[in-house]
Protein backbone atom coordinates (compact mmCIF):
# COMPACT_ATOMS: atom_id res chain seq x y z
CA UNK A 1 0.00 0.00 0.00
CA UNK A 2 1.28 3.58 -0.83
CA UNK A 3 0.10 6.42 0.58
CA UNK A 4 0.95 9.95 -0.96
CA UNK A 5 0.58 12.85 1.48
CA UNK A 6 0.41 15.97 0.10
CA UNK A 7 1.18 19.45 1.95
CA UNK A 8 3.01 22.66 1.96
CA UNK A 9 4.71 24.87 4.81
CA UNK A 10 5.85 28.03 4.08
CA UNK A 11 8.19 27.18 7.18
CA UNK A 12 8.79 24.34 9.37
CA UNK A 13 6.45 23.48 12.51
CA UNK A 14 7.72 22.12 15.35
CA UNK A 15 5.92 21.37 18.88
CA UNK A 16 8.81 23.56 20.03
CA UNK A 17 12.48 23.59 21.77
CA UNK A 18 12.79 21.76 24.55
CA UNK A 19 16.31 21.85 26.64
CA UNK A 20 18.27 20.23 29.17
CA UNK A 21 21.64 21.68 30.73
CA UNK A 22 24.56 20.77 32.94
CA UNK A 23 25.51 18.07 31.71
CA UNK A 24 28.72 16.72 30.58
CA UNK A 25 29.71 15.18 27.11
CA UNK A 26 31.82 12.10 27.61
CA UNK A 27 33.13 10.75 24.09
CA UNK A 28 35.13 6.91 24.44
CA UNK A 29 36.11 4.89 21.65
CA UNK A 30 36.94 1.07 21.84
CA UNK A 31 38.40 -1.36 19.26
CA UNK A 32 35.51 -3.14 17.23
CA UNK A 33 36.42 -6.70 18.51
CA UNK A 34 35.60 -5.14 22.06
CA UNK A 35 31.75 -4.54 21.14
CA UNK A 36 30.90 -7.65 23.33
CA UNK A 37 32.39 -7.03 26.43
CA UNK A 38 31.09 -3.52 25.95
CA UNK A 39 27.89 -4.42 25.89
CA UNK A 40 28.29 -6.46 29.32
CA UNK A 41 29.57 -3.67 30.47
CA UNK A 42 26.80 -1.59 29.81
CA UNK A 43 24.06 -4.76 30.57
CA UNK A 44 25.58 -4.29 34.44
CA UNK A 45 23.48 -3.46 37.34
CA UNK A 46 25.78 -0.71 38.58
CA UNK A 47 25.11 1.62 35.75
CA UNK A 48 21.40 1.60 35.86
CA UNK A 49 21.17 4.49 37.81
CA UNK A 50 22.66 6.42 35.16
CA UNK A 51 20.20 8.33 32.88
CA UNK A 52 22.14 9.32 29.79
CA UNK A 53 20.00 11.89 28.39
CA UNK A 54 21.28 11.15 24.28
CA UNK A 55 23.83 8.99 23.32
CA UNK A 56 25.25 8.25 19.90
CA UNK A 57 27.74 5.98 18.31
CA UNK A 58 29.74 6.14 15.34
CA UNK A 59 31.44 2.73 14.14
CA UNK A 60 34.15 2.50 11.67
CA UNK A 61 35.86 -0.89 9.97
CA UNK A 62 38.14 -1.21 13.30
CA UNK A 63 36.45 1.15 15.33
CA UNK A 64 32.94 1.70 17.36
CA UNK A 65 33.12 5.41 20.08
CA UNK A 66 30.07 6.37 21.77
CA UNK A 67 29.11 10.08 22.77
CA UNK A 68 26.96 10.38 26.18
CA UNK A 69 25.44 13.03 27.42
CA UNK A 70 25.06 12.76 31.06
CA UNK A 71 23.99 14.61 34.49
CA UNK A 72 27.79 16.24 35.74
CA UNK A 73 26.99 14.16 38.57
CA UNK A 74 26.79 11.42 36.77
CA UNK A 75 29.68 11.62 34.56
CA UNK A 76 32.47 10.55 37.37
CA UNK A 77 31.04 7.12 37.85
CA UNK A 78 30.69 6.41 34.06
CA UNK A 79 34.46 7.03 34.01
CA UNK A 80 35.82 5.69 37.40
CA UNK A 81 34.27 2.47 35.67
CA UNK A 82 35.30 2.22 32.26
CA UNK A 83 38.77 2.82 33.58
CA UNK A 84 37.99 -0.25 36.13
CA UNK A 85 36.68 -2.60 33.75
CA UNK A 86 37.60 -1.82 30.31
CA UNK A 87 39.62 1.18 29.94
CA UNK A 88 39.02 3.11 26.31
CA UNK A 89 41.77 3.44 23.50
CA UNK A 90 40.60 7.03 23.98
CA UNK A 91 38.23 9.57 25.87
CA UNK A 92 36.89 12.95 26.13
CA UNK A 93 34.78 15.10 28.46
CA UNK A 94 33.65 18.42 27.83
CA UNK A 95 31.40 20.30 29.95
CA UNK A 96 28.98 21.99 30.55
CA UNK A 97 26.91 21.51 27.79
CA UNK A 98 23.30 21.58 26.93
CA UNK A 99 20.95 19.55 24.54
CA UNK A 100 18.25 21.43 22.89
CA UNK A 101 16.20 18.89 20.90
CA UNK A 102 12.90 19.36 19.00
CA UNK A 103 10.30 17.18 16.90
CA UNK A 104 6.75 18.22 14.59
CA UNK A 105 4.11 17.22 12.75
CA UNK A 106 6.04 15.96 9.37
CA UNK A 107 9.16 15.43 11.02
CA UNK A 108 10.11 11.97 9.77
CA UNK A 109 8.29 12.00 6.18
CA UNK A 110 9.67 15.35 4.88
CA UNK A 111 12.90 16.59 3.69
CA UNK A 112 14.63 19.36 4.25
CA UNK A 113 14.63 19.29 8.38
CA UNK A 114 18.03 18.90 8.37
CA UNK A 115 19.43 21.36 6.04
CA UNK A 116 16.49 24.02 8.30
CA UNK A 117 18.77 23.03 11.27
CA UNK A 118 22.35 22.83 10.14
CA UNK A 119 21.97 26.15 7.66
CA UNK A 120 20.75 28.25 10.80
CA UNK A 121 23.17 27.06 13.42
CA UNK A 122 26.22 27.29 10.51
CA UNK A 123 24.44 31.00 10.03
CA UNK A 124 24.56 31.94 13.34
CA UNK A 125 27.94 30.66 13.87
CA UNK A 126 27.09 27.90 16.40
CA UNK A 127 29.26 24.73 17.14
CA UNK A 128 27.42 21.62 17.02
CA UNK A 129 29.36 19.67 19.35
CA UNK A 130 27.30 16.27 18.21
CA UNK A 131 23.57 15.79 17.53
CA UNK A 132 21.13 12.79 16.55
CA UNK A 133 18.43 12.45 14.20
CA UNK A 134 16.12 9.33 13.93
CA UNK A 135 12.58 9.26 13.00
CA UNK A 136 10.79 12.52 14.11
CA UNK A 137 12.89 14.16 16.33
CA UNK A 138 16.73 16.38 16.34
CA UNK A 139 18.70 15.83 19.36
CA UNK A 140 21.45 18.60 19.54
CA UNK A 141 24.38 19.10 21.37
CA UNK A 142 26.11 22.76 22.28
CA UNK A 143 28.13 24.01 24.53
CA UNK A 144 26.22 25.80 27.30
CA UNK A 145 26.90 29.07 26.82
CA UNK A 146 25.68 28.72 23.15
CA UNK A 147 22.10 27.44 24.07
CA UNK A 148 19.96 30.91 24.19
CA UNK A 149 21.45 31.70 20.68
CA UNK A 150 20.67 28.52 18.98
CA UNK A 151 17.47 28.59 20.58
CA UNK A 152 16.80 31.96 19.41
CA UNK A 153 17.78 31.07 15.74
CA UNK A 154 16.11 28.21 15.37
CA UNK A 155 12.67 29.95 16.52
CA UNK A 156 13.65 31.88 13.50
CA UNK A 157 13.36 29.30 11.18
CA UNK A 158 11.05 26.99 12.37
CA UNK A 159 7.54 27.78 13.50
CA UNK A 160 6.20 26.71 16.70
CA UNK A 161 2.94 25.31 16.80
CA UNK A 162 0.94 27.36 19.19
CA UNK B 1 14.85 -14.96 34.01
CA UNK B 2 12.04 -12.37 33.55
CA UNK B 3 12.69 -10.26 30.31
CA UNK B 4 12.55 -6.82 30.76
CA UNK B 5 9.76 -5.07 29.15
CA UNK B 6 10.00 -2.26 26.58
CA UNK B 7 7.17 -0.53 25.16
CA UNK B 8 7.89 -0.71 21.19
CA UNK B 9 9.90 -1.45 18.67
CA UNK B 10 10.03 -0.57 15.16
CA UNK B 11 11.95 -1.39 12.59
CA UNK B 12 12.54 0.87 9.12
CA UNK B 13 12.22 0.40 5.12
CA UNK B 14 14.95 -0.56 3.26
CA UNK B 15 17.63 2.08 3.46
CA UNK B 16 21.44 3.30 2.33
CA UNK B 17 24.24 4.60 4.43
CA UNK B 18 26.88 7.20 3.86
CA UNK B 19 29.69 7.54 6.59
CA UNK B 20 32.12 10.87 5.78
CA UNK B 21 34.98 11.37 8.41
CA UNK B 22 38.25 13.60 8.30
CA UNK B 23 39.26 16.64 9.99
CA UNK B 24 37.65 19.69 11.31
CA UNK B 25 36.58 21.76 8.06
CA UNK B 26 34.94 25.35 8.11
CA UNK B 27 33.24 24.22 4.90
CA UNK B 28 30.63 23.26 7.49
CA UNK B 29 30.00 19.22 5.63
CA UNK B 30 26.88 18.30 7.82
CA UNK B 31 25.18 21.57 6.44
CA UNK B 32 26.55 20.64 2.52
CA UNK B 33 25.00 17.50 2.64
CA UNK B 34 22.29 18.67 4.15
CA UNK B 35 21.71 21.05 1.49
CA UNK B 36 22.76 18.73 -1.39
CA UNK B 37 19.80 15.99 0.31
CA UNK B 38 17.47 19.42 0.57
CA UNK B 39 17.84 19.92 -3.39
CA UNK B 40 17.61 15.99 -4.70
CA UNK B 41 14.11 16.45 -2.08
CA UNK B 42 15.57 13.34 -0.24
CA UNK B 43 14.42 12.49 3.40
CA UNK B 44 17.14 11.58 5.81
CA UNK B 45 15.73 8.98 8.21
CA UNK B 46 19.15 8.69 10.39
CA UNK B 47 21.93 11.14 11.05
CA UNK B 48 24.68 10.90 13.33
CA UNK B 49 27.20 13.67 13.80
CA UNK B 50 29.94 14.39 16.30
CA UNK B 51 33.34 16.00 16.07
CA UNK B 52 36.16 14.17 17.92
CA UNK B 53 39.76 14.25 19.43
CA UNK B 54 42.15 15.89 16.97
CA UNK B 55 38.97 18.00 15.41
CA UNK B 56 38.14 14.47 13.75
CA UNK B 57 34.70 14.95 12.28
CA UNK B 58 32.18 12.09 11.24
CA UNK B 59 29.06 12.35 9.73
CA UNK B 60 26.61 9.38 9.42
CA UNK B 61 23.52 9.00 7.67
CA UNK B 62 20.71 6.96 6.03
CA UNK B 63 18.35 7.87 3.28
CA UNK B 64 16.50 5.20 1.35
CA UNK B 65 17.90 2.95 -0.99
CA UNK B 66 16.39 3.91 -4.12
CA UNK B 67 18.98 6.94 -4.15
CA UNK B 68 22.38 5.27 -3.04
CA UNK B 69 23.53 5.52 -6.91
CA UNK B 70 22.60 9.23 -7.45
CA UNK B 71 24.17 10.35 -4.17
CA UNK B 72 27.15 8.35 -4.19
CA UNK B 73 28.05 9.54 -7.37
CA UNK B 74 27.43 12.92 -6.28
CA UNK B 75 29.52 12.41 -2.82
CA UNK B 76 32.36 11.10 -4.77
CA UNK B 77 32.55 13.37 -7.24
CA UNK B 78 36.15 15.19 -7.09
CA UNK B 79 35.95 18.45 -5.52
CA UNK B 80 32.81 17.46 -2.62
CA UNK B 81 34.57 16.46 -0.37
CA UNK B 82 37.26 18.72 1.72
CA UNK B 83 40.83 17.30 0.83
CA UNK B 84 41.73 14.39 3.67
CA UNK B 85 37.90 13.52 4.19
CA UNK B 86 37.28 10.04 3.18
CA UNK B 87 34.02 8.20 2.27
CA UNK B 88 32.31 4.77 2.90
CA UNK B 89 28.63 3.99 1.73
CA UNK B 90 27.14 0.83 2.36
CA UNK B 91 23.64 -0.44 0.49
CA UNK B 92 20.80 -2.57 2.10
CA UNK B 93 20.78 -1.74 5.86
CA UNK B 94 17.60 -0.96 8.16
CA UNK B 95 16.71 0.64 11.19
CA UNK B 96 15.38 -1.06 14.58
CA UNK B 97 13.91 1.37 16.91
CA UNK B 98 13.26 0.33 20.93
CA UNK B 99 11.15 1.98 22.67
CA UNK B 100 12.06 1.50 26.26
CA UNK B 101 10.51 1.83 29.94
CA UNK B 102 13.90 1.30 32.03
CA UNK B 103 17.32 2.05 31.96
CA UNK B 104 18.37 3.12 28.18
CA UNK B 105 22.27 1.72 28.63
CA UNK B 106 20.66 -1.96 29.72
CA UNK B 107 19.25 -2.30 26.75
CA UNK B 108 22.07 -1.05 24.93
CA UNK B 109 24.37 -3.04 26.01
CA UNK B 110 21.74 -6.33 25.92
CA UNK B 111 20.93 -5.86 22.40
CA UNK B 112 25.22 -5.41 21.75
CA UNK B 113 26.05 -7.86 23.51
CA UNK B 114 23.09 -10.56 21.52
CA UNK B 115 23.52 -9.38 18.17
CA UNK B 116 27.47 -9.96 18.68
CA UNK B 117 27.33 -13.44 19.93
CA UNK B 118 24.58 -13.88 16.30
CA UNK B 119 27.20 -11.75 14.59
CA UNK B 120 24.75 -9.37 13.99
CA UNK B 121 26.71 -5.64 13.30
CA UNK B 122 25.80 -2.31 14.45
CA UNK B 123 26.73 0.29 11.71
CA UNK B 124 25.43 3.28 13.96
CA UNK B 125 23.54 3.87 17.00
CA UNK B 126 21.30 7.30 18.37
CA UNK B 127 18.93 8.01 21.34
CA UNK B 128 16.04 10.83 21.42
CA UNK B 129 13.64 11.34 24.34
CA UNK B 130 11.92 7.83 24.69
CA UNK B 131 13.86 5.62 21.59
CA UNK B 132 17.03 4.00 20.46
CA UNK B 133 17.87 3.39 16.97
CA UNK B 134 19.70 1.05 15.66
CA UNK B 135 21.20 0.66 11.95
CA UNK B 136 22.00 -3.21 10.77
CA UNK B 137 22.51 -4.80 7.84
CA UNK B 138 18.98 -5.04 6.16
CA UNK B 139 19.35 -8.75 5.34
CA UNK B 140 19.50 -9.83 8.96
CA UNK B 141 16.87 -7.06 10.05
CA UNK B 142 14.68 -10.26 10.78
CA UNK B 143 17.17 -11.96 12.92
CA UNK B 144 18.15 -8.81 14.48
CA UNK B 145 14.39 -8.52 15.68
CA UNK B 146 13.69 -12.10 16.47
CA UNK B 147 16.90 -11.57 19.05
CA UNK B 148 14.98 -8.51 20.44
CA UNK B 149 11.92 -10.69 20.98
CA UNK B 150 13.73 -12.90 22.57
CA UNK B 151 15.45 -10.86 24.44
CA UNK B 152 12.28 -8.38 25.47
CA UNK B 153 8.81 -8.87 26.39
CA UNK B 154 6.65 -6.16 24.14
CA UNK B 155 3.17 -5.40 25.29
CA UNK B 156 0.51 -7.44 23.68
CA UNK B 157 -1.10 -4.94 21.77
CA UNK B 158 1.65 -3.86 19.71
CA UNK B 159 1.07 -2.29 16.68
CA UNK B 160 2.68 -3.99 13.40
CA UNK B 161 6.67 -3.75 13.83
CA UNK B 162 6.91 -3.07 9.92
CA UNK B 163 5.49 0.07 7.99
CA UNK B 164 2.32 -0.25 6.58
CA UNK B 165 2.04 3.10 5.23
CA UNK B 166 4.97 4.85 2.87
CA UNK B 167 4.63 8.26 3.22
CA UNK B 168 6.17 10.48 0.60
CA UNK B 169 6.43 14.72 0.67
CA UNK B 170 5.16 15.11 -2.64
CA UNK B 171 6.06 18.01 -5.06
CA UNK B 172 2.45 18.91 -6.41
CA UNK B 173 0.37 20.70 -4.03
CA UNK B 174 -3.36 21.15 -5.57
CA UNK B 175 -6.15 23.87 -4.54
CA UNK B 176 -9.32 23.16 -3.78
Amino acid sequence: METIAVYWESRIKTYGFQRISDLALIEFSYALSDIKPLGKFFSKDDLKTLRPKFILSHVTNHEISFVFCLPLKENKGLRTSLEKILPPTSYRYIHPVSIIFFHGPHFGDRYGIADATFSTLSKAGIQILASGCSSASVFLVLAQHDIDKAEEALAETFEVAK
Amino acid sequence: MEKMKIGGLKQSLELCQFDLGGVHSTKEMTSKVSKLLLSKKINMEFLTQSTHRNKHHQLTFCISQDKFSAISEILKKKGFLPIGWEINSRGHVGIITIFPHQSAIKILGAVMVSWAAQSIPIYGITTSLSAISFVTNYQEIDKAIEVIQDLFQLPEDHAPLKPEIRYYQSDTVKGD
